[in-house]
């Protein structure tokens, strides 16, 4: 079941087109990526998705509701982690966090001081609770921010750069906690981000998009074969010769093979895993020497960039 | 619209600008000068009424009869003293609740922007309504406390210190209770409507508070019409000032209204 449903979603500001026609699902306890350069619609898209703004055209259901007709409806569904972490410098912690909880209807007291409690325990905040949050760093107002966003334990949650400016430890637990938002709690999560290791880590699909249109969309495994095939075999030897290479170009589900530089075969195989203990066994009984063996994946980085660019040139 | 959802905005809001010096000072020294200083300076200083009479002079000869009347039996000095105390300063009193809810509601409406705060509290279920209420509550109701408060003190310092001169209590005055509780609330909102209408334009609290304090222009105007003679605050004044506060004020704030818009408010964050 879906938890967002966006269908030609359009936002223009004038002349400017900032999101272009975008359709698109999200399942319900799926964390979904929205990647693209500065500028690209990431943030107008959430806007939309939140109901901060409304779409010049299409329509989008977001937990059930519809942006335009429940907006209300949607933002207490919703949680949102903005692009600035939006904390009251001149409120406490505790405070902060009092006030979006019961903006967000968490009305019953001791309800809302246990989650409260909860969520500043786990980021490290709560001997900190009572400092006004003009005094925190940079990484304690982000984990705040996270913290007020899913107070009330929203059934999607909209993420802005979530790990930005975050030590490697508050990054992890970031991540985590998404993870098990995701897994065992089952909300949906969107988010925007610039990591594209962490989009690659967390995301069980993403979207790129560029200039408020989608360039792709889909698991990070069929962007990878769409743009650049299935992975490759590397295998490093002492010595190429002729013979190796005419003993392991002649096995099955072995397309090609080359030497990419001295002393490195590389093989394209439908299934690189199954294939190569066959490879490795041909190479040896035919006298080849091996040093090490790969297999080379493209990354999710590779994919965006050659996206980009190819739209760029 | 949901009352405890307004007061939630109204004690956060409340909580921030409490805790804002750069507000709380001009709040607190502006009534202080206008209920403390001034007339303990009339009242206390030998020669505060100035020394001279000849700026009175324009002013003593347009008094209506009522006013007339209220003078019978004091000396030059005294004649001054009362005047000054009971007409020239009434107007003063219409500044504090200008500025005050001016400046609270430029914190409210447009440092949230600039603090980078209004996106996160746009996000939140709290309707359009409830926010601008509770923004507004907490633009109004400080300035009509400090306002009061005020008032009292000068009230009661001027009637403390005047006894012996007038061997009565020479304030309160109908006007003075008009002036306070019909034209302050009045002007309180035409400051807060004012202000609502420029921070929707602007993208920073101080340019929002530069362009609402234009609210002082025609309360300035009100001083020096009273300080020689030329618009006195009687009841009859008063009234017809309030009917037209009232008007400017609801057409303003209807513009305001139609302005605070969770779209129009986020295109002109920095």
């Amino acid at each position: 079941m879906a938890s967002i449903e966006a269908e030609g979603l359009s936002k223009r500001f004038g002349s400017l087109t900032a999101v272009d026609r975008l359709s698109f699902e999200v399942g319900t306890g799926e964390i979904f990526g929205l990647l693209g350069p500065n500028g690209s619609g990431k943030t107008t898209t959430v806007r939309l998705l939140s109901c901060l703004i409304a779409p010049s055209e299409g329509s989008a259901r977001v937990a059930g509701f519809d942006i335009l007709d429940d907006p209300l409806k949607v933002r207490e569904a919703v949680g949102v982690l903005t692009e600035n972490p939006g904390i009251y410098d001149r409120l406490s912690a505790l405070e902060n966090m009092e006030f979006f909880a019961e903006a967000y209807g968490l009305s019953v007291k001791a309800e809302r001081h246990s989650r409260i409690r909860e969520l500043l325990e786990f980021f490290d905040l709560w001997e900190r609770r009572d400092d006004k949050t003009g005094t925190f760093s940079k990484g304690m107002r982000q984990k705040l921010a996270i913290a007020k966003a899913v107070v009330h334990r929203p059934e999607v949650l909209f993420l802005d750069e979530p790990s930005a400016g975050l030590d490697p430890k508050a990054a992890k637990d970031i991540r985590d906690l998404m993870e098990r938002m995701s897994r065992q709690e089952k909300h949906t999560i969107v988010f925007c981000t610039h990591n594209l290791e962490e989009a690659e880590r967390l995301c069980s699909r993403v979207m790129i998009i560029r200039k408020g249109a989608a360039l792709a969309t889909g698991s990070i495994e069929d962007l990878r074969r769409k743009l650049h095939g299935a992975p490759e075999l590397e295998i490093q030897l002492e010595e190429v010769y002729d013979g190796l290479l005419k003993a392991t170009a002649k096995l099955e589900d072995v397309k090609s093979v080359y030497e990419r530089t001295r002393g490195i075969l590389i093989y394209n195989l439908d299934d690189p895993e199954a294939r190569t203990p066959d490879v490795v066994k041909s190479l040896i009984q035919a006298g080849g020497r091996i040093r090490s063996v790969n297999i080379l994946r493209p990354t999710l980085e590779d994919a965006y960039l050659e996206l980009t660019k190819e739209r760029s040139t | 619209m949901r009352i405890d959802r307004v007061l939630l905005v109204f004690r956060k809001d409340w909580l921030e600008v409490s805790r804002n010096w750069e507000i709380m000072v001009p709040i607190i020294i502006v009534p202080l000068i206008f209920s403390v200083v001034l007339p303990s300076m009339m009242l206390l200083i030998p020669g505060g009424t100035g020394g001279g009479n000849t700026e009175f002079g324009s002013l003593l000869a347009n008094l209506p009869a009522s006013v007339q009347v209220e003078l019978v039996g004091l000396t030059e000095g005294q004649t001054i003293m009362y005047i000054m105390l009971v007409y020239v300063f009434a107007p003063f009193f219409l500044l504090i609740p200008a500025m005050a809810s001016s400046v609270i509601a430029s914190d409210s409406f447009a440092g949230e922007k600039e603090r980078k705060t209004i996106e996160g509290l746009l996000a939140t279920p709290l309707s359009d309504g409830e926010l601008l209420v509770g923004k507004i509550m907490v633009a109004f109701v400080p300035s009509m406390i400090v306002t009061l408060l005020s008032f009292t003190v000068y009230t009661t310092l001027v009637d403390a210190l005047s006894l012996e001169t007038f061997n009565r209590f020479i304030l309160p005055t109908i006007n003075w209770v008009l002036i306070i509780f019909l034209l302050a609330p009045a002007t309180a909102v035409t400051g807060i409507a004012l202000t609502v209408v420029v921070s929707a334009r602007v993208k920073g609290f101080r340019e929002a508070q530069q362009l609402s304090v234009l609210i002082i222009v025609p309360i300035m105007g009100l001083v020096f019409g009273q300080m020689f003679g030329l618009l006195l605050l009687i009841p009859i004044v008063i009234l017809i000032l309030f009917a037209i506060f009232v008007v400017v004020d609801v057409i303003i704030l209807k513009i305001g209204l139609d302005m605070f818009e969770r779209e129009e408010i986020l295109s002109k964050i920095r």
